[in-house]
């Protein structure tokens, strides 16, 4: 049995993630159902009932989906024409695609503040053009984490895209064509049926990079907190490691079911047979 | 009137002319083949007629009207590719009933005409199978039905047979040809294999790097080759060069060096002065078999190679190597003299 040894390779691997990932993920888990020595799940209860906690979740889950969403709309039609590219041009422009992915996100957020401030490049754009009088309060909304959050992830998206639909063989385009199809309609029969597992891919990057992403909301946020800006108020300032962790918990969760349906969501796409 | 006319068309990739003025015309309801070796530019000419790109000069007419700037889906001409093309997502059904649905169908109609044309491709029953699931001869039917059920003016096959294994290659042109002459199509094939153009074509053009050498009948291009390349395209490997020639009425009359030797006229042989002729054609024979005299060389076997049924011999002779296929039981020894004969009616000029 050759075959045994191979799983010795593994072992090296398998000892860090068992010391530094499961360990302290089952510890974590395990430190919220225990309250003056007994077994309780009544942290979760509390958090549930809490309406604060219920508004960061909401505004989370919101920021979340619409930077899922913006994402997949302008990086769908932005990776078809970068997978056309001829192979030199195709490198150069993902390059300069990924590099927001490449600068720190504390610079990144601080661009942003300085654009989308009240005295920003934005306001006072619109306000020479006289399209509105008074500045808008852009910065320190949730629309300002999602003009953050898409900024930094729309490079995940492009990636997986490009990748699949580099692989989308064209013929199966110009068959449509011949068949009748105009561009836009093999567009939407060919490419876009055939991008859908990239697309679930690029998409829960993004999701459970945006559910989880702390600078970028905690600067361009202000006041107003996610469930990753609450988690570090609770561990830091008010030192409640037992919250803490039930929101990471929580988070987890959120994570594995998203995981889950879009999973399922990209089963139903995948051709049968 | 032909059907279809390429009027002095070139196409470059990168300023590399591919195709340079070049002509084409088919008639209506004739399946012709663009034959030659990879690389000579017959994909190019087929997608150049199907509009998937676009010449930098020329003119493409069709039914009498120009054709050059009608976009793909506006030509109605099926395209069967070599890879097939399948679309993956869909089921065999709905791969064939796509064209249809694009033209507003009504449903019901949509399924008599896709069952009709799995019916003709021997298909029926496997309309709910995804291409995944299906074997090489049987996608390659698919993409037939799909190209066909759309009733397309033209009928492009871009090497639909060569991932084919032999036997299905054998029974799938037979195939091709039956459903093309009962629907009454007309059908561009492009093929590297001569046997299967020949087989199935009313004409065949033999294309070397980006020009039609010769267009004709099949039986026309496998007995009177224009040129040397479509001469050793198609199995004429022995070439003489003449360096004298006259005209006999009937015949050729042709000197090379001391031997003299006759090539029968035939209707657009060109007269030129180089003969060619198959190794098959070429009569081996004993000294004493064949006697010396016109259309006849001596020469000593260099090699011998068994063939199944014949034995093949390279032979020395004072005008260079022939080769030579015969059938015997015993064969000659290397190095043994022997002759040849060139029978006049087999021996022919190329240009
Ligand atoms: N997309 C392309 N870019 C550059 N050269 C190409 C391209 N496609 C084909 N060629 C070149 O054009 C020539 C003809 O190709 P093709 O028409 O595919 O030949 P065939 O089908 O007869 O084998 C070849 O020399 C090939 O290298
Ligand atoms: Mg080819």
């Amino acid at each position: 049995m050759k075959k045994r040894y191979l799983y010795v390779l593994l072992a090296p691997g398998l000892l860090f993630l068992t010391l530094f990932m499961i360990v302290p993920l089952i510890l974590t888990v395990g430190s919220t159902f225990f309250k003056d020595g007994g077994f309780t799940a009544g942290i979760y209860a509390q958090f549930f009932k809490d309406a604060y906690f219920l508004d960061i979740l909401g505004t989370t889950l919101l920021v979340s989906v619409m930077t899922t969403l913006l994402c997949i709309v302008i990086g769908f039609p932005v990776a078809y024409y970068l997978s056309k590219l001829p192979p030199r041009k195709k490198g150069i422009m993902l390059a300069l695609a990924i590099f927001p992915l490449l600068t720190s996100s504390v610079v990144r957020s601080f661009s942003w503040m300085i654009i989308l401030g009240k005295n920003g490049l934005v306001n006072n754009l619109l306000t020479a053009l006289g399209i509105i009088d008074e500045p808008l309060s852009i910065l320190y909304t949730p629309a300002a984490m999602i003009i953050g959050l898409v900024h930094l992830f729309l490079p995940l998206i492009l990636i997986t895209l490009v990748g699949v639909m580099e692989s989308i063989d064209h013929d199966l385009v110009r068959a449509a064509q011949s068949l009748g199809a105009s561009r836009l309609t093999a567009f939407r029969k060919i490419v876009v049926p055939l991008s859908i597992p990239g697309l679930i891919v690029g998409s829960i990057l993004v999701f459970v990079g945006s559910l989880t992403a702390y600078t970028t909301p905690a600067l361009l946020g202000g006041k107003k907190r996610v469930v990753a800006t609450f988690l570090y108020q609770n561990a830091i300032t008010l030192n409640d490691w037992q919250a803490a962790s039930a929101i990471a918990t929580i988070m987890m969760i959120i994570t594995f079911v998203v995981i889950g349906l879009m999973n399922k969501a990209a089963a139903k796409f995948k051709p049968k047979g | 009137m032909s059907l279809l006319q390429l009027e002095n068309v070139s196409v470059a990739y990168d300023q590399q002319y591919i195709l340079k003025d070049f002509n084409l015309s088919v008639e209506k309801g004739h399946l012709i083949s663009l034959l030659g070796p990879s690389g000579c530019g017959k994909t190019t000419t087929l997608r150049l007629i199907a509009g998937f790109l676009d010449a930098t000069d020329g003119r493409f007419a069709f039914g009498g009207k120009d054709y050059t700037r009608v976009p793909i889906n506006k030509r109605n001409f099926g395209f069967v590719f070599q890879s097939y093309a399948l679309f993956p997502h869909m089921s065999v059904y709905d791969n064939v009933a796509f064209g249809l649905r694009l033209r507003k169908v009504k449903e019901d109609e949509i399924k008599k005409r896709v069952m009709r044309m799995l019916e003709i491709v021997s298909l029926g029953g496997f309309e709910s199978r995804f291409p995944q699931a299906l074997s090489g001869g049987q996608k390659q039917r698919v993409a037939i039905a799909r190209a066909l059920v759309i009733e397309p003016d033209l009928l492009l096959f871009d090497e639909p047979l060569s991932n084919l294994d032999a036997n299905l290659r054998v029974n799938m042109r037979v195939e091709i040809r039956r459903i093309q002459q009962e629907l009454g199509i007309t059908a561009i094939y492009v093929s590297h294999d001569q046997e299967e153009c020949f087989s199935i074509s009313d004409r065949v053009a033999v294309m070397n790097k980006g020009i039609i050498e010769q267009l004709d009948q099949p039986s026309v291009i496998f007995q009177y080759p224009k040129t040397e390349f479509v001469a050793r395209f198609i199995g004429f490997n022995n070439f003489i060069a003449f360096e004298e020639r006259e005209d006999e009425g009937s015949f050729y009359s042709l000197r090379s060096g001391d031997y003299h030797f006759h090539a029968a006229k035939a209707p657009g042989m060109p007269a030129t002065m180089k003969g060619a002729i198959r190794p098959d054609d070429l009569i081996a024979g004993t000294l004493a078999e064949i006697q010396p005299g016109d259309n006849v060389l001596t020469g000593k076997v260099k090699v011998s190679t068994y063939l199944g049924r014949s034995y093949q011999y390279v032979v020395v002779t004072p005008l260079g190597e022939f080769t030579v296929n015969k059938e015997m039981q015993q064969p000659y020894a290397n190095g043994q003299e022997i002759r040849l004969l060139f029978p006049s009616e087999k021996l022919v000029l190329v240009e």
